[in-house]
């Protein structure tokens, strides 16, 4: 086995101890994020209007504000699920536009609000991404991820039977599969129960602190936003209307 | 002997007004009965009936004239079935770009290899008579195959977006993520002819069988051409529906493997889902 895939396969799986201990192992490969004038308008309607942010390697960035801000249409646009109109997105400087749109994804690996899992078994929806490049997880492979999202022996069982809570593991644990560099957060938690969104809250949290993940996360709850990240951004009608560490931004809110 | 002829004509002539009265008639009772239940079909219907009536009077005429023209003359009827067969089936795919082009290239590669196997192999002859009735019937299936294709992967597509964009964000090629609604489209497209195959001679006895059999052909004979036509249907309609889904798959993407099809609904999500209309307890 080469160095390379022992890297790998360690940033696959994640290391559980790592979390009480983040600078033990491997050192993460991680990578800064920055917009630069970033704009979308679609049918005339601005979505997302000159945003101009850098977040730096392993830091998480929550992006708050009211329903139809522009917050998911903005983080859509950093792996490039739908094109700028104007501005663009660098990855450690570079232009993104200069990566292929599914190296690009491989690398900002993003869980959607919903889990939307292919139909079949948890261990096909997450030994998908990896196969798209070619490469086939190993049992042990996703045997160690559904550990660490909290579903030991799940390999088999069929997404159809899964609760709402699961699902969304099963989701975090099929884009940790493919070895993200950063990774988007639209609301992973919006559509669950409390129990399981704070569960849910948690095991992400643990996940990209123990990885030092660069983390761009939306989220419409101001008290997680305080939980999770480093700074936050505030976003109104597409434009972005503060930026800065969490307790000051979120203050009196 | 011309004012026998013409008496004939005319005789036939009204017999044929007569029936299309009965059969529009009959049509407008089913939609009186549809509007009982709220299905308002009445403004299409009207339309329907009229355009069809209209013309089938008009391909009559034309091919009254056009009986004893050259091959040329029937490819061109045929490609201008063709070109009208694309334009209703393209009405599926409006807010697909180039929807009319990409029906019209899946009806005439369907159609056109398999009337051209039939010519090469003699089992259609050139005779325009024979030709343009034959290739008609292949060219409208090949039709309704691409549209049943594009509407199928259409709502598929639009249905499964959430699936489809995950996919693609964890790094799928865009054809890998709509896989499955290519198959179900093609399949779609092919479930018809398929049926049709299979009812042949049970359920229905199909024209052609039945106007060489009133020529004097064998009926044993008019049974295995009737066969080999609607196989050749479904080669036509496999071909049509496979090309529009392949076209069709290429254009809901960009250059940049984003999914450029949704509903309109959805490039504006709002924050909860509108029902097709207000449920009706009556």
């Amino acid at each position: 086995m080469s160095a390379a895939t022992v890297i790998r396969s360690t940033r696959i799986i994640g290391d559980p101890e790592a979390t009480l201990r983040p600078s033990a192992g491997l050192e993460p490969q991680t990578i800064a994020l920055e917009t630069e004038h970033l704009s979308r308008s679609v049918l005339g309607r601005i979505l997302v209007s000159d945003i101009s942010v850098h977040v730096q390697p392993g830091e998480v960035l929550a992006v708050v504000g009211p329903s139809g801000a522009g917050k998911s249409s903005f983080l859509r646009l950093l792996n490039r699920l739908d094109e700028p109109t104007g501005g663009t997105v660098r990855l450690n400087g570079q232009d993104y536009r200069e990566l292929a749109p599914r190296e690009l994804r491989r690398r900002v690996g993003m869980v959607m609000q919903v889990a939307h899992l292919f139909p079949g078994t948890v261990a096909a929806n997450l030994a998908f991404g990896p196969r798209q490049n070619g490469e086939n997880l190993s049992s042990d492979q996703i045997a160690a991820l559904l550990e660490r999202v909290g579903l030991p022996g799940y390999q088999e069982r069929d997404v159809s039977n899964l609760s709402g809570g699961e699902a969304q593991r099963v989701s975090l644990a099929r884009t940790l599969a493919n070895a993200p560099e950063a990774l988007l957060l639209d609301e992973p938690t919006s559509a669950l129960d409390d129990v399981s969104a704070r569960g849910i809250e948690e095991l992400v949290l643990s996940i990209i602190r123990e990885r030092q993940m660069t983390c761009v996360i939306v989220t419409h709850n101001t008290v997680q936003a305080h939980r999770i990240a480093d700074r936050t951004m505030i976003l109104e009608a597409g434009k972005l209307v503060t930026i800065g560490p969490t307790k000051e931004v979120l203050r009196d809110r | 002997m011309i004012a026998e002829l013409l008496n004939n004509l005319h005789s036939d002539i009204a017999m044929g007004v007569a029936q299309a009265a009965g059969a529009i008639v009959l049509c407008a009772a089913v939609v009186l009965v549809c509007r009982r239940f709220a299905v308002h079909v009445e403004r299409e219907t009207a339309i329907s009936l009229v355009r069809g009536l209209v013309q089938m009077v008009l391909v009559g005429m034309v091919l009254a004239v056009l009986l004893h023209g050259n091959l040329l003359v029937g490819v061109l009827i045929l490609l201008a079935m063709t070109f009208a067969a694309a334009v209703t089936a393209a009405r599926r795919a409006q807010d697909i770009k180039g929807s009319l082009l990409l029906s019209f290239y899946a009806i005439a590669a369907g159609s056109g290899v398999v009337i051209a196997g039939m010519l090469v192999t003699g089992t259609l002859t050139a005779d325009i008579a024979v030709l343009v009735p034959v290739g008609s019937m292949i060219i409208a299936n090949a039709m309704n195959a691409c549209a049943q294709a594009v509407e199928r992967f259409r709502a598929d597509v639009t249905a499964h977006v959430g699936q489809i964009e995950a996919g693609l964000a964890l790094g799928a090629d865009p054809g890998v993520t709509v896989a499955p609604y290519v198959q179900s489209a093609v399949y779609a497209s092919l479930l018809p002819r398929l049926d049709m195959l299979k009812s042949l001679g049970l359920v229905w006895i199909p024209g052609v069988m039945a106007g060489m059999m009133v020529s004097g052909a064998s009926p044993v004979y008019a049974g295995i051409y009737q066969f080999v036509i609607v196989a050749m249907i479904l080669a036509a309609s496999g071909v049509a529906g496979l090309i529009v889904t392949l076209l069709m798959r290429a254009r809901v993407f960009s250059a940049a493997a984003q999914l450029t099809l949704r509903s309109a609904e959805q490039h504006q999500p709002p924050p909860y889902r509108l029902a097709k209309s207000m449920p009706n307890p009556s």
